[in-house]
């Protein structure tokens, strides 16, 4: 096994992230374990400026929404947009100097939270390094259309649509969140457009495009239309970034943009629709009979469909008003980015005999570790879901206000209808926190150990723009 | 037939899925069954070819099946294996059977196709973010004159409350709706300070605060300060983080902005 500190091409490039790639999903789900424990167990827990909730909330969303989250954008970038433009990456050592420039600034965020905490805003970012990010995002996305221009493949695969709708937001994301406060509702105007363009688009556009590889490549199956692909692709483009407004629904926002989100939030149906009809027709058509394999693709899917089904039940006229400033988000939210992490796995596992030539064997503790992961996501949603309906109810019924002159007393009755779901959150982050362990360890495994097996090669081909 | 499909498999050299296929398009191309088909390329009589069929293979598949020179993964190259193949009967067959599963890719422009992601990416920024919150801005300044004054305590008590994320779990009644407003009026102030914007937070896990200095115990200051540094003390049925690291002077202008919070709706 020999790793390249500098890249020659892309196939080197993701080597080194496959084999980062556990590690930072380990390192996010210590974070997030450790602010599960801070929520449940605070008054308990010796505390000081770094063990308390409220910073490693701050952290857990930097290390997992954006430190993460570009690290896999990356990666997959790296990995599949020359697969899918049929060409290898034109001025490739920029790309990887931007990508390299990417991952790192959000890594140097999650080191400024720790240095100075008061910089790191509440959905992550710190505002020292956020004109840097975005000029970087800008690059990222100015090299990918430049691959895209030269491309071969006289079609453009759905992967990297996916893909450059992904990067394409998470610039919009940034500008959107570089907005100045004026008025109380820019409060709700400025991140509720960052989670929705940020992690809504972002995440699931990252999923799908691997999705849309694994399910075909992957599996060796037949893409059953192109047309249903699309149709996700732009239903998802239009319609994701206008469904955060609705958790706002009450507030100061205006009436019409909570409207319009709500209708747009119910019309994902359609695009999830096409998706479910590509996806089981696809994979019905699968050669590939590792059932492990399609078992880890399997879960990421379904949870990806929990969360398209949430943001829909969440848009129901009744339910708007309950839901809205509840833990209900968080589990959309979440969702979006279980889903992929769940689906990260079958790739990397997919990954390693083509990028290290080295075998990985499905054994038992691979079968343990999809479905302890895929369990322990779908029920970690649904519990955050009940949360929020409980509180949401609670709140509406008064528990907010209940004795005019006394702080708090409705709380409890809150409370007691929410302590005991947030319990068991805390035992399934420490169940999903082994299972990154589990994960970070099968590829490890893999990659030391494994037989050796036939690698992909890469044959350089001179493009139009190549140095 | 599997020992057969192992066999002709083995005579080809190459995989068994892909001879399978190729058994099984060229079945329905000559009207035989696979397994006579299978037998001929096995040493049998060769099958007279017919014309093939229409290929069906939608686009994603085509480029698996014939990735690019440049990408090329070693043992996904069958149409040079089947080619060291000595039987040229067999070699003949596979290679129509390939030849068969090429369809011409629709073209599609990438320019047309960047110029649409970024119009939707432009059209989502104005219409859903800068146009609208543009607007509430005027309606709230047109609607409201009373900017609140707050001293330099208040302020620097409300970055400690933004920095400490207070905000992540306390709204400050942001809700127009009846059972939030029984708490008194909802915050549509004309605010010119950042920290107090964001303050009013965007998830209501704990309390509602927005009246809390107007209520007992949290308007008296000392039960205040105990409850901020050792919340299990005085109320330890719901867990609460403690900021006994916070300095004296942080923990004074916190609650001096805690205190103050129930004017700033009047």
């Amino acid at each position: 096994m020999k790793i390249k500190l500098i890249p020659s091409n892309e196939q080197d490039l993701s080597r080194v992230f496959i084999f980062l790639l556990p590690l930072v999903v380990l390192l996010s789900a210590l974070v997030n374990f450790l602010r599960d424990a801070f929520m449940s167990f605070s008054n308990i827990l010796p505390g000081n400026q770094i063990l308390n909730y409220g910073f490693l909330d701050k952290v857990s969303n930097q290390v997992s929404f954006n430190f993460l989250f570009s690290f896999i954008l990356v990666l997959t970038v790296v990995y599949l947009l020359s697969k899918s433009l049929g060409r290898s990456i034109i001025i490739f050592p920029i790309f990887f100097l931007t990508g390299l420039g990417l991952i790192g600034i959000e890594f140097v965020d999650v080191v400024i939270g720790f240095i100075m905490p008061e910089q790191l805003q509440p959905l992550g970012n710190t505002s020292i390094l956020l004109l840097l990010k975005i000029l970087l995002v800008a690059a990222f996305l100015g090299l990918i259309f430049l691959n895209l221009l030269a491309k071969k493949e006289p079609s453009i695969f759905l992967s990297s649509q996916f893909l450059i709708g992904a990067v394409m937001f998470y610039l919009i994301s940034l500008l959107i969140f570089r907005n100045d406060y004026a008025v109380m509702s820019d409060n709700f105007f400025i991140n509720s457009m960052y989670l929705s363009t940020h992690i809504y688009v972002g995440c699931s556009f990252v999923f799908l495009a691997i999705l849309y590889f694994l399910i075909t490549k992957g599996l060796q199956a037949t893409l059953f239309s192109k047309t249903l692909g699309t149709i996700s692709f732009w239903g998802y483009l239009f319609l994701l970034p206008w469904t955060g407004f609705k958790y706002f629904y009450g507030t100061t926002l205006p009436d019409w943009i909570e409207n319009v989100s709500i209708y747009l939030s119910i019309s994902l149906l359609i695009p999830l629709l096409a998706l479910i009809v590509n996806y089981s027709k696809t994979v019905a058509t699968k050669e590939n009979n590792e059932p492990i394999f399609s078992v880890l693709i399997s879960f990421a899917f379904v949870v990806f469909g929990i969360t398209n089904v949430l943001q829909i039940v969440s848009s129901v006229s009744n339910v708007t008003p309950i839901v809205s400033l509840t833990n209900f988000e968080y589990s959309i939210r979440y969702g979006y980015m279980y889903s992929l992490i769940l689906i990260m796995i079958p790739f990397v596992y997919y990954l390693v005999p083509k990028i290290y030539g080295r075998e990985l064997v499905y054994g038992k503790l691979e079968a343990f570790n999809a479905y302890l992961l895929g369990v322990c996501v779908v029920i970690s949603l649904s519990l955050n879901a009940l949360i929020g309906i409980n509180s949401g109810f609670a709140w509406n019924a008064g528990a907010n206000a209940g004795n005019p002159t006394i702080y708090g007393e409705g709380f409890l009755i809150t409370w007691s209808l929410i302590s005991a779901p947030y319990t068991f959150n805390l035992f399934l982050s420490l169940l999903f926190l082994l299972g990154a362990f589990l994960f970070t360890l099968t590829v490890l495994k893999a990659i030391i150990g494994g037989a050796v097996t036939e690698s992909e090669t890469v044959f350089e081909i001179p493009g139009d723009y190549d140095e | 037939m599997s020992e057969l499909l192992a066999k002709v498999a083995e005579i080809l050299g190459a995989p068994e899925s892909l001879v399978q296929r190729s058994a099984e398009a060229r079945a329905e191309a000559s009207g035989n069954t696979v397994d006579e088909v299978l037998q001929s390329w096995a040493g049998g009589e060769s099958i007279a070819s017919s014309a093939p069929p229409a290929a069906e293979a939608p686009v994603e598949e085509v480029k698996e099946e014939a990735p690019p020179a440049a990408e090329a993964p070693v043992e996904e190259a069958p149409v040079e294996e089947v080619k060291e193949v000595a039987d040229e009967t067999v070699h003949e067959v596979v290679e129509q059977v390939i030849e068969e599963e090429t369809v011409e890719l629709k073209k599609e422009s990438s320019l047309a196709f960047i110029i649409g992601v970024a119009t939707v990416a432009i059209f989502t920024y104005f219409f859903a973010f800068s146009i609208p919150k543009n607007q509430s801005a005027d309606l709230v300044a047109e609607s409201l004159n009373n900017e609140i004054i707050v001293s330099q305590e208040v302020l620097k008590g409300a970055e400690v409350y933004n920095q400490l994320n207070c905000q992540s779990c306390h709204t400050q009644n942001v809700r127009l709706l009846i059972p939030d407003s029984q708490n008194g009026k909802v915050l549509k102030n004309k605010f010119a300070n950042e920290t107090i914007i964001k303050n009013t937070g965007l998830l209501r896990l704990g309390p509602d605060l927005s009246t809390s200095a107007t209520r007992e115990p949290t308007n008296n200051s000392k039960w205040l300060a105990r409850y901020l540094t050792d919340s299990a003390s005085v109320r330890d049925e719901i867990p609460h983080p403690n900021y006994d690291f916070l300095s004296a002077t942080d923990l004074d202008y916190l609650l001096t902005y805690l205190l103050s919070l129930g004017e700033v709706n009047e």
